[in-house]
């Protein structure tokens, strides 16, 4: 299987971290992931809530440049966009035609489209990630939060259990951690509107970190840019409006598995969270 | 404990062309809805909307359309597409406020007081601009153009410090081309 990435805008920003962990990774795994040449933005909520064609569009274009590869995404929110679009065209020829005088060229809807948790869990295996596996967390108890668009809607995303998914959880458990029944697996964290209205963010992200912490986690691993961010960058103010205290740092499944790797802090940028991790990690005696 | 109620919505006439309206632009039957509420129990932001999801999909039934179009509910959902998962009647509600949101700024009937119209036209102007996101650009034209210039002022230096932004703008070739293909969807990718 050949891969081609579509890291999305965020991991050359805000999410960069979540980019250097999964080039980590994937060189200890011996899998390449070349990234796809001018790609461009999935449009992300901006564009299917203002354009319908759009929405479709923007994806189609990235998605036409493949080349037959499957495209891996890091991103939840791109994933969504890039497989939301694959379902409109390949299912409705009149849009497909649309979509093609306005991308160009025609587009099929047909590019493979896999998350990087599908790609690890089914293609690469647990069995040669647990070879890879050198330092396992052992004592970490990981929520492990998908968020919303990975899973939603199922007959478009068919990654795993809409309701309760568990492909990060067999990750983790690979990786020697503890991951933990939870329900707010794929509650929202409120996304942009971190932006246009916080207040929405603060309200479903309280309610996220108290359900981590009631089950008793240790820290969250997330597999989206914008719940890390919310989760991470936000905690301290979620902390001042709700009169809680949670210190849980937000690692990106990434990182975590790049830590069980025996790649090094800066490797995976663990630097860049806000909810510092080190006084968990040194108790529980991983990254030394 | 507020004990105050919201007004009730004033009924303009029963029956009506804006189900079929929504359905033409967005391919969800909002016709099928028979008003369990499932969407309502998990929707994230349910709490705090002026309308739940089942009452939004009412007001489509029943050819409500200043309270459909001006509901501030349509600004406040999340998109996160628990709605249209658990539907029994696979009603794609999430796809509805979709277009409902395209109607209500067509009409000029967005909610006041909801910045995200602006934050989504600032994103798209972005992405035809430079093919990618750059999110300390977005979020300086975003301040400038809200006027919200000191909202959470103290996160940019702590993101810098952390590495989380990038401080020069990324640019996708192939920029007239990109203006070509706004403008071809705007025209709706007719031949």
């Amino acid at each position: 299987m050949s891969y081609t990435f579509f890291p999305g805008c965020s991991l050359d920003g805000t999410a960069k971290d979540y980019h250097r962990s999964t080039l980590a990774v994937v060189a200890r795994l011996g899998l390449d992931l070349p990234e796809l040449k001018d790609w461009i933005c999935c449009g992300s909520t901006a564009a299917h809530s203002s354009d319908p064609l759009l929405a479709d569009a923007l994806p189609a274009k990235s998605l036409s440049a493949a080349g037959g590869s499957t495209v891996a995404v890091a991103c939840a929110a791109c994933y969504s966009r890039l497989k939301t679009a694959n379902h409109h065209i390949a299912g409705d020829a009149a849009l497909r035609a649309r979509v093609a005088r306005v991308i160009g060229s025609d587009y099929d809807g047909r590019t493979p489209v896999l998350h990087l948790l599908e790609i690890l869990c089914r293609e690469v295996g647990l069995a040669r990630i647990a070879r890879a596996i050198t330092r396992p967390l052992a004592g970490l108890k990981v929520a492990c939060y998908y968020g919303c668009l990975l899973t939603r809607p199922p007959e478009i995303a068919n990654f795993d259990d809409a309701e309760n998914p568990t492909l990060m959880d067999q990750l983790m458990q690979t990786a020697g951690a503890t991951p933990l029944d939870w329900p707010h697996k794929t509650e929202c964290c409120g996304a942009s509107f971190s932006i246009t209205d916080r207040s929405i963010v603060l309200d479903l992200g309280n309610q996220i970190l108290a359900m981590a912490q009631a089950a008793g986690a240790d820290c969250i691993a997330t597999a989206c840019p914008l719940c890390q961010l919310n989760l991470d960058m936000r905690q301290k103010d979620m902390e001042s409006s709700s009169g809680r205290r949670y210190n849980l740092p937000v690692f990106y499944f990434t990182q975590l598995l790049g830590l069980a790797m025996g790649c090094q802090a800066d490797e995976l940028s663990l630097s860049s969270l806000v909810v510092e991790p080190t006084a968990l990690l040194a108790a529980k005696g991983i990254g030394r | 404990m507020s004990s105050v109620m919201a007004p009730p919505i004033e009924i303009e006439s029963i029956g009506g062309g804006l189900a079929f309206e929504v359905q033409e632009r967005s391919g969800a039957s909002p016709m099928r809805c028979y008003q369990c509420a499932k969407c309502s129990s998990g929707c994230p932001v349910a709490a705090r909307g002026d309308l739940k999801p089942h009452e939004l999909v009412r007001l489509v039934q029943t050819d409500q359309r200043t309270a459909a179009l001006s509901s501030r509910f349509l600004w406040e959902c999340t998109s996160c597409q628990t709605c249209a998962t658990r539907c029994p009647q696979q009603v794609d509600i999430a796809g509805m406020i979709d277009a409902l949101r395209g109607m209500s700024r067509g009409a000029q009937m967005a909610s006041p007081g909801t910045a995200v119209p602006i934050f989504n036209d600032i994103f798209l102007d972005a992405v035809r601009e430079r093919g990618r996101i750059f999110e300390l650009g977005l979020m300086m034209r975003y301040k400038l153009r809200t006027r919200r210039l000191f909202e959470d002022a103290g996160k940019a230096p702590m993101m810098l410090r952390k590495g989380k932004l990038a401080l020069s703008a990324p640019q996708v070739g192939g920029k007239e081309e990109r203006e070509a293909l706004f403008g071809r969807a705007a025209a709706g990718g007719a031949k």
